[in-house]
């Protein structure tokens, strides 16, 4: 690759390298939009090569010290948090590099900008987003720098495969990463995860809905959102894979006609909210409302009792948060925050709780369809008694009527469109039509808003925005309030697509995993490690293990096949030793003749050479020598085997000329 | 080797380690990272901070790795002059895997040489290139290459010392010869003392007999052969000269490098004017010659004057 191919390819691992920064920051939605799209524009310019900043310097810098003052100047104002406006600066600094001339100090000015970004988004965010945004960071990152690496001082124009550099670089970034998970498991824990925003208002905003009326009209898309809105443990834990229970949230009294809306009165915050007396068994809810609720109002398994133990996530971390109670109504959070968590003691009434009820879950619009009375008393017949009559009201609604979604346009009477005309509707037009038709029969009812049903993910329970569910509730005297759901079975729970439904389940699985192995990791689970590791476990300790119930023979057989394999794994790994090649033996005999002839080899003279000298002062062992020199060479550099015949035969001609030599010396 | 030199050599580390203006900044960032983890908790801070130390040891693996088994060979030049970039050449083999971003650099301070391996593969030897200047003139023992690599984030800089002695010598600093320079009386090789001296090495200029005392090295066996007579060759160039140029050892430090520059360059110009020069430094000398051996012998000469190695023969 070309030295503007690598360039190219470089810039390129950088920009992405930020732009996973950006998106672990973005996903916090802490970060104000005019920073988000600043950063948007310039990352955009910069993967198209425009670099409008390379050449305005000073200008650019004063621009980013006033932006400075702002965001700093917002933060010790109060109106922006500090990390917030640290990241921010952060962001707008990365742009400016970005689309600075590019080199090797702008690249990795972007790069420690960009990891900034990380740390201040590690403060910012707490979802499983980040560790894939810390991921890609990484591998672009470290590739970008890689790459910079092989550049040297001076960038030459010369090519370059930059393969085996990037996979190499890829290699290190894998194992890399496991040592990070292996220095994050080992680290020792010296404070709690206290500042972790571990639920941050993502990017998506609030989507279940639950708000303080229920109007009548238009359809119900929120049904098919399989966004998690809601986590609960319940204790004791059912164990059931689908939760058939009704969460509720608020309860609605007044109707107009066309809406919904309650008309309790607020009481004092309270850190601990009792709406009635708990009394025997009940079962218990830690529940964590997640950005998506967007609404302040707790909810809880039917019939909720006591809310207690309240904190509310905001922007600057988990803080502890009082209650409201609006009676007969709901308990809200006396403040707004991202997320909340709290415990919810539910009991259903047991009855002998209360006898009566005020006359507004009586009251019923002033201009009411005539034909509504008359359609319930149809209905109920001679029937008696207030739960009765809820019973045959709600099976006739459910086997009468259909659900729907579909519902467009707007009427002047809802309620008696669905009843008389379409015949088809959504939750709320049959917990309307059913507390409407309960309240002409002179029996008190009202509409409750909160969820139905509950997918176990893990150890808990998840509620779908698309499980906002509307039902009624029926004052049955002795009882207290019992709930009816005329809404037939389908509409129940979220309408939402399998696929989507799958995924979100997969990912909350991760995502409850990532809070309880990396977010809420602690020095306990440190400790955990410890001991499984420097105690064995228990069934170990229990069996009671002793060396002198094993046979000897076994113990025996053991050591001696231990014995064996050490035997056997030092022969196989033993250094192999060349042994002396077999032609050394030759030429030991040749050098051994020459030494007897008193002929000296000089320093380096081969046995050619020597061939040679001998040949031109007319030795007698010239010629016996030439050949043997001859023969041995072929045998040990041209495979030309070298007989034992042949080898007797040009010692004894070297023999030969060693007594033509003495002769001739004698002579 | 004497036996501080053998400690020092003993507790020298075997590698040394440079922090570069990147990795200042990564670890204060690394830092800054562990102390926010510690003060917080919180457990993603813990998680980049765990990441940033492990590239830090996967640095530290990598640039070993990218070190180790590295065998270089010295290419030297055929000259070099003092105060002049040279090409100085390496000869980089690796038996196993492959290295990357190597730098090797002289170790011994008197050169300035680095060359750059962007990659090295295995088994296959690479030749790469130094610019090198020698700043002044004579024998340079080079024992040592330092061979570092910033490999694999250019965080830190990691080096070691390879022992590799080689002998290059560097011929005085090409100065401006601007002293007129006597010629020699008289001829003192071959036939120079003959007064009927016609014997440039230009083109062929004609042919006469040869006379007394005539060198028989110009004779013209041909066409002495032809006509029954030795014939003699006579050149165009007949206004070669020959000068014995001197250097004096005795002299010191700056007068002797001065001395010996001035030398150089004087010899260099006149054997480009196509005369012989000799040279004369002390008890050494040089019978006048020409040619570029004869240009190389003469530098060599200069190139030892003052230092007590003695010169090759």
């Amino acid at each position: 690759m070309n030295l503007v191919a690598r360039r190219k390819l470089r810039l390129r691992l950088r920009d992405m390298a930020a732009f996973s920064a950006f998106i672990a920051v973005a996903l916090s939605g802490t970060v104000p939009i005019w920073v988000i799209g600043l950063f948007g524009a310039g990352w955009l310019g910069s993967m198209l090569g425009w670099r409008p900043l390379a050449k305005r310097p000073i200008i650019t810098v004063v621009l980013l010290l006033v932006t400075a003052v702002f965001l700093f100047g917002a933060a010790f104002r109060g109106l922006m948090d500090l990390v917030v406006s640290a990241v921010s600066f952060a962001l707008l600094v990365t742009t400016q590099r970005m689309l600075s001339e590019p080199g090797a100090a702008t690249d990795q000015q972007v790069l420690l900008a960009s990891m900034l970004l990380m740390a201040g988004a590690a403060a910012l965010s707490g979802e499983i987003w980040y560790a894939i945004s810390l991921l890609f960071f990484g591998i672009f990152g470290c590739l970008a720098l890689g790459l910079a690496v092989i550049e040297g001082p001076q960038e030459r124009d010369q090519d370059l495969p930059v393969r085996p550099v990037l996979t190499q670089v890829m290699i290190g970034v894998g194992v890399a990463l496991m040592g990070g998970l292996a220095f994050f498991i080992l680290f020792p824990r010296l404070s709690w995860n206290m500042a972790a925003r571990r639920t941050p208002p993502g990017v998506l905003g609030g989507t279940t809905g639950m708000s303080d009326r229920v109007r009548l009209g238009g359809g119900g898309t929120l049904k098919t959102n399989a966004r998690v809105v809601l986590r609960a443990r319940l204790e004791p834990d059912p164990k059931d894979d689908q939760l058939d229970r009704y969460w509720v949230g608020r309860y609605f009294d007044a109707f107009d006609g066309r809406e919904w809306k309650g008309s309790g009165q607020e009481q004092p915050p309270r850190a601990r909210v009792q709406v009635r007396r708990l009394s025997g068994r009940y079962l218990m809810q830690r529940i964590e409302l997640l950005p998506g609720y967007e609404s302040r109002t707790l909810v809880g398994l039917d019939s909720p009792v006591i809310f207690e133990a309240a904190t509310v996530i905001g922007t600057s971390g988990a803080s502890g948060v009082q209650l409201i109670e609006v009676s007969d109504e709901e308990v809200h959070f006396a403040a707004a925050g991202n997320a909340y968590t709290y415990s919810v003691s539910s009991k259903p009434p047991t009855g002998g709780e209360v006898d009566a009820v005020d006359e507004k879950y009586l009251a019923l619009p002033a201009a009411i369809d005539p034909r509504i009375a008359e359609l319930a008393k149809q209905i109920v017949g001679n029937e008696t008694g207030a739960l009765a009559v809820g019973r045959r009201l709600e099976t006739y609604l459910r086997t009468n009527y259909a659900y729907t979604l579909d519902l467009p346009g707007e009427l002047d009477d809802p309620l008696a469109d669905f009843l008389f005309v379409r015949k088809a509707g959504h939750c709320e037009h049959f917990a309307t039509a059913l507390a409407v038709l309960l309240r002409t029969q002179g029996v008190a009812s009202r509409v409750t808003a909160g969820f139905f049903g509950g997918e176990r993910v893990s150890d808990r329970y998840v509620v779908r925005a698309g499980d906002a569910h509307a039902w009624v509730q029926v004052f049955v005297p002795g009882t207290g309030w019992v709930s009816l759901d005329a809404t037939p079975d389908g509409g129940r729970r979220n309408n939402s697509s399998v696929l989507l439904a799958t995924l979100t389940t997969w990912y909350e699985r991760v995502e409850q995993l990532w809070q309880s192995r990396v977010i809420d990791y602690s020095i306990q689970d440190q400790v955990q490690i410890v001991r499984a590791l420097v105690r064995p476990p228990e069934e170990a300790t229990q069996s009671s293990f002793s060396l002198g119930k094993v046979p000897k023979k076994a113990l025996l057989a053991s050591a001696l096949t231990a014995f064996a394999v050490l035997l056997a794994l030092r022969f196989l790994m033993r250094p192999v030793r060349k042994g002396p090649h077999p032609l050394a033996s030759f030429l030991d005999e040749i050098e051994l003749r020459l030494d007897r002839a008193r002929v000296v080899r000089e320093r380096g003279e081969g046995l050619e050479e020597l061939a040679a000298r001998l040949e031109r002062t007319a030795h007698p062992l010239a010629k016996p020598l030439g050949l043997a020199a001859r023969h041995y060479l072929e045998a040990r550099f041209n495979s030309r085997p070298l007989t034992k015949q042949e080898r007797t035969k040009l010692l004894a001609a070297l023999a030969t000329g060693q007594v033509e030599q003495g002769q001739a010396r004698r002579a | 080797m004497t036996f501080w030199q053998r400690l020092r050599r003993l507790f020298r580390p075997p590698r040394q380690l440079k922090i570069t203006k990147l990795g200042r900044t990564y670890l204060v960032l690394t830092i800054g990272i562990g102390l926010g983890a510690l003060n917080t908790g919180n457990n993603l801070l813990y998680l980049v901070l765990g990441f940033m130390l492990s590239i830090i040891v996967l640095s530290g693996v990598l640039s070993e790795r990218a070190i180790w088994d590295i065998h270089i060979r010295r290419v030297l030049p055929e000259g070099a002059f003092a105060n002049e970039i040279f090409p100085l050449r390496y000869e980089v083999t690796r038996k196993k895997g492959r290295a990357f971003a190597l730098k090797l650099r002289e170790a011994d301070g008197s050169l300035d040489a680095w060359a750059w391996v962007p990659l090295i593969s295995e088994g296959e030897p690479l030749t790469v290139r130094a610019d090198a200047t020698a700043h002044r003139r004579g024998p340079h023992r080079l024992t040592k290459i330092e061979l570092s690599t910033a490999f694999p984030l250019g965080i830190f800089e990691k080096s070691r010392l390879i022992e590799l002695s080689d002998l290059l010598l560097v011929y005085p600093k090409r100065g401006f010869a601007c002293l007129p320079t006597e010629p020699d009386a008289g001829r003192q090789a071959g036939d120079g003392g003959n007064p009927r001296l016609r014997d440039g090495n230009g083109d062929i200029l004609g042919l006469r007999d040869l006379g007394d005392f005539e060198d028989s090295r110009r004779i013209h066996w041909k066409k002495s052969a032809a006509v029954g007579r030795l014939v003699k060759v006579e050149r165009e160039r007949e206004d070669r000269k020959q000068f014995t140029l001197k250097v004096d050892p005795g002299l010191k430090t700056e007068a002797l490098e001065r001395a010996c520059e001035e030398t150089a360059a004087a010899s260099i110009r006149l054997l480009s004017d196509g005369h012989e020069v000799g040279l004369q430094t002390g008890a050494r000398r040089i019978r006048p010659g020409a040619g570029p051996g004869h240009e190389r012998r003469l530098l060599t000469a200069l190139a030892w004057v003052g230092f007590s190695e003695e010169p090759p023969p």
